[in-house]
Formats: structure tokens, sequence, C-alpha cells
């Protein structure tokens, strides 16, 4: 007999009737099969997201420091919705082209984030994070904090691709637009910070999460005009040249988010949160399909020049700014 | 690379990205598991319950989960390890774990019944141990995670936890031995 066998038989199989009932009582937590339209904009919104940044990120101005090899620094201080046409973006998820295969051998670990940790506190999870962690007072909806979750920090270095660049404007059929030859090889690095996300849920069925952290970073080197790819990645969602061009001029690229925002599948605002200009998407089935089981999905983006926020949830588009005014 | 594109990954979660996953499968492969561990680290009879908890945590909380498949087991177990953390903090003011062994010793003839079942007795020599080295028993032998694993999830070094693991088994084995001599006599 091993040393540690009296210990290794020690453990026994759950009982078959216990593992039914606790997968049918999960089941009861997964969404109903008809929630899957709305849902289905959020993964394909993602992808968009992924997308936006990576435009953002390409998109600074000129650096017109004299002679200095600063690194330019984009901080996330608004949010800019952007319409683009859904079945584009689905693109993104049906396996016509995805974003990370597309750069996989272009990326750089410089840390690696880990797992995430949990926290049965606000304060624990702020301490680990380096954050204070606001909380909401206004909970509709008999929702309660159930989980929270810090995920780590990390760092990553993208090494640009001109000619990779251009595969993917033909990839999307944009035809039209030329790309920067300094752009070849230029590096840009992303830092996200620790993001901790708390998760409220009733049992009803609603849920939320509030997410927050101070704005995730991107550097880029200087000496590159690339002030004009924010208009190519605009072309890339799918807006017309002259829209792209107006939009582009509009935006403070250095502290804007574009957000882009399936047409067919939701809608956007501003509203105002704790006194800043904050972003509210809806579904566009949010407020009408009362026989969804988790009801709508939306989305509240805010920052308020310490920390940028997401407040997302099956929650109608009142309860949610209202719940994300209560924030502190 | 792959934890490159997890970096860029971290800040899908302002969307709420979501990964189409297997949950039947995970869920069969780490029911058996999570089950194990608590049975380990806590006992038998609450077992089922903080099971439940534990998926029940995951579940609602899998929207967010955009790792791979690999790491899911580390993130399950994290939710675990704090359920029973919630769990001994709210039993500790009723029965301290240090003296469930002398609890459980004070004979009646129920207790004398239950001392003569292994599992009883394994669970009264568990109940004796600190909580990190029943929690280092409980990954080892509940939930099946290798020494690198563990030292990973409880921030110790590998070799750290083979000499804790080492002594706590010993100790297990001269209390299971001296029962077992106990009991022949």
């Amino acid at each position: 007999m091993n040393n540690d066998d009296f210990l290794r038989e020690h453990a026994r199989e759950p009982r078959p009737e216990f593992a039914r009932d606790l997968r049918a009582r999960l089941r009861d937590l997964e969404p109903a099969p008809r929630a899957r339209r709305a849902a289905a904009w959020r993964p394909a919104l993602a992808g968009a997201f992924a997308l936006a940044l990576v435009v953002s990120a390409f998109a600074f101005p000129a650096v017109r420091a004299s002679g200095q090899a600063f690194l330019d620094l984009f901080r996330v201080r608004n949010f800019a919705a952007v319409p683009v046409d859904f079945k584009r973006v689905k693109q993104l998820d049906d396996g016509h082209f995805d974003m990370k295969t597309f750069m996989a051998d272009r990326v750089d670990t410089l840390e690696a984030p880990g797992q995430p940790v949990f926290f049965t506190t606000p304060a624990a999870a702020g301490a680990a994070a380096g954050l204070d962690v606001a909380a909401p007072s206004f909970l509709p909806r008999g929702l309660v904090r159930d989980t929270i979750v810090v995920e780590r920090p990390g760092s990553a270095r993208v090494t640009l691709d001109g000619a990779r660049l251009k595969t993917l404007l033909d990839a999307f059929d944009v035809k039209d637009v030329t790309v920067p030859a300094n752009l070849d090889g230029a590096k840009l690095t992303v830092r996200t910070t620790p993001i901790v996300v708390q998760h409220y849920a009733s049992p009803s069925g609603a849920r939320a999460n509030l997410v927050q952290a101070r704005s995730p970073e991107v550097s880029l080197p200087p000496g590159v005009d690339l002030a004009q790819l924010g208009e190519i990645g605009l072309r890339i969602l799918g807006l017309e040249a002259p829209e792209a061009h107006r939009f582009a001029q509009q935006i403070d690229w250095h502290s804007t988010l574009l957000v882009p925002v399936p047409t067919d599948a939701g809608e956007f605002r501003e509203v105002t949160v704790n006194g800043q200009r904050g972003l509210l998407i809806t579904s566009s089935e949010a407020e009408g399909g009362g026989a969804r089981r988790h009801g709508p999905r939306n989305m509240v983006l805010w920052a308020d020049g310490q920390k940028v926020y997401g407040l997302m949830g099956s929650l109608g588009r009142e309860e949610l700014v209202q719940m994300a005014n209560s924030v502190r | 690379m792959a934890s490159g594109s997890a970096v860029l990954g971290r800040v899908l979660t302002w969307a709420g990205a979501v990964r189409a996953t297997d949950w039947d499968a995970l869920y069969a492969e780490q029911l058996p598991r999570v089950y194990n561990f608590f049975r380990y680290r806590v006992g038998p009879d609450a077992a089922e319950d903080l099971t439940s908890i534990t998926f029940e945590r995951a579940w609602r909380a899998r929207e967010r989960y955009d790792r791979n498949v690999a790491g899911f087991s580390t993130w399950l177990f994290a939710i675990a390890r704090n359920v029973a953390v919630d769990h001994a903090r709210r039993r500790k003011p009723d029965v301290p774990l240090d003296a469930a062994a002398e609890v459980a010793a004070q004979g009646t003839a129920a207790d004398a019944a239950e001392r003569a079942s292994d599992e009883a007795r394994l669970a009264r020599l568990l109940a004796a141990l600190p909580e990190r080295s029943r929690e280092l028993i409980a990954l080892k032998y509940g939930a099946g995670l290798t020494n690198r694993a563990i030292a990973r999830e409880m921030s110790l070094s590998e070799s750290n936890v083979g000499t804790i693991l080492h002594r706590t088994i010993q100790d297990l084995r001269a209390g299971w031995d001296g029962g077992t001599e106990d009991e022949q006599r």
C-alpha cells in the first residue's frame, strides 16, 4: 500500500441525482434560446471593439515633438459610437477575418496577465488592483452582488505590418485607400491595467456587470503620421469615404475610444453620468422583447478622469443609467 | 503569443466578450473534482452544498470567462477556494476546526459508530489540520491538481508545496495508523 492510498481512497463520485439536479439548475441560469438574437450582436460588438481599439491606436496624429523620441500615449477619456453595418461586423466572428489570428505572430507578450483573482469584498479587490473600487447604491430588480473579480494587468507589443493591413483592407473590399509606407514595422504597446469586475444577479434572472479600471494605454513611436489611419479604420468598419473623413477630423484620437454599434442590432445616445459625458448603447430589441427571459442587454460607458467605467446588463435603459449615476 | 492575444483579449472585457465553450463537457469533467475538493476541504456533509454554490457562481460569471479551457479549472478552483473560506468563516464561531478532532473524540455511542467508519476517521484527521495544510491536501487529492498547479494557485514554490504535502501526509498517516491500532485493541 502506498503511503497516501488512504487519502486517495477518500474521493467519491458525486451522487448521480445530485449531478443531474445541479446541471438542471445551471441550465436554468443559461439564456433562453429566444434571447440569442439579442445576444448575437455582443460578440460581434466585441470583435468590432477589438478592431476599433487597434484603429484608435493606429490613428494618433503625428507627434510634433522635436528631436525627442518619446512615446505618444493614448488614454480613454471619451467614447464615440460609430454606426456600422451589422453584416460587416459579423464577418469578424464568422471566420471571415479573425483579428487575433491575423496579428498572431506580430504580438509579443511583455507582461502576461495571468488568471483572474476572485475576492469577497470591494475593499480587498481594490487593494489588489490598486484602485478605490466604486459601487452602485441603486440596485434595481433585486440585484445583489455575488462575485468580484480582478483581472490582472498585462502588456503586449504589436508590430505593424503594412502588407497585412492592405490584406485587411482587401478583405473588407476597401480599394481606394493607401497604407502609409512608414507604418510598416512600427511598434505599438498595449497596456491593460487591473480591471475590477463586480457581477450582480437577482433571483429573477436579472444581471449586471460593473467594470472599472484605469484607462488601458496604447503607446506609439513618434514620427509617423498616423492620422489618416483612423480614417482607414473607419472605412474598414464600413463608413463611406466622406463620412469617414468627417468623423476622423472630429475625433480627439488621443483620448477617444471608438465603439462600433451595429445599426440593425443596436442604437446609442449620449447620456450624463455623475456629471460626465457617457455613452448608452442599447440592443434594438431591448425594450420591446418583453417575453425574453433575461430582458434587454444594454451598456453604459463613461470615464471620470481617474477611471473608465462600463456598466452592462439585462436592465432597461433608464434603470441602467440610474444605476450608473449611483456609482460612487 | 497566446498570452499576447490574452492581453488584447482583456480589453474585450469592456464589451462583454463571449467565447463559445462546451459547458456540458466542462461540467462533467469538473464536477467530481470540485465535489471532492470540498470533501477534503470541509468534509462530506457540506460538499454538495458548496459544490452547488461554486458552480452557480461560476455559471453566473461565465460570460466574462474568455480564456482557454485549460485555464477554466484554475478559474473554477479560485471560486471554490473562496466558497470554502466563506464557509469556514461562517462556521468558526460555532465549531473551531482545530477543536473538531477533540469534540469528535468525546464519545457517545453514535460517535463510536461513526469513528468505525474510515471516512469519518479521515474527516476528523483532516479537520485537525492547519488551514493551509488542509487546503493543500484538498487541492491535491480532491481536485487532483499537480504540485505545480497548487504552487501557482497558492502563491507558494513548487518545492514548498512538496515539502508541506510530505509532512502533512506523514502526520495523517501516523494518525491513521494510530487510529487503526486503537480500534484493533
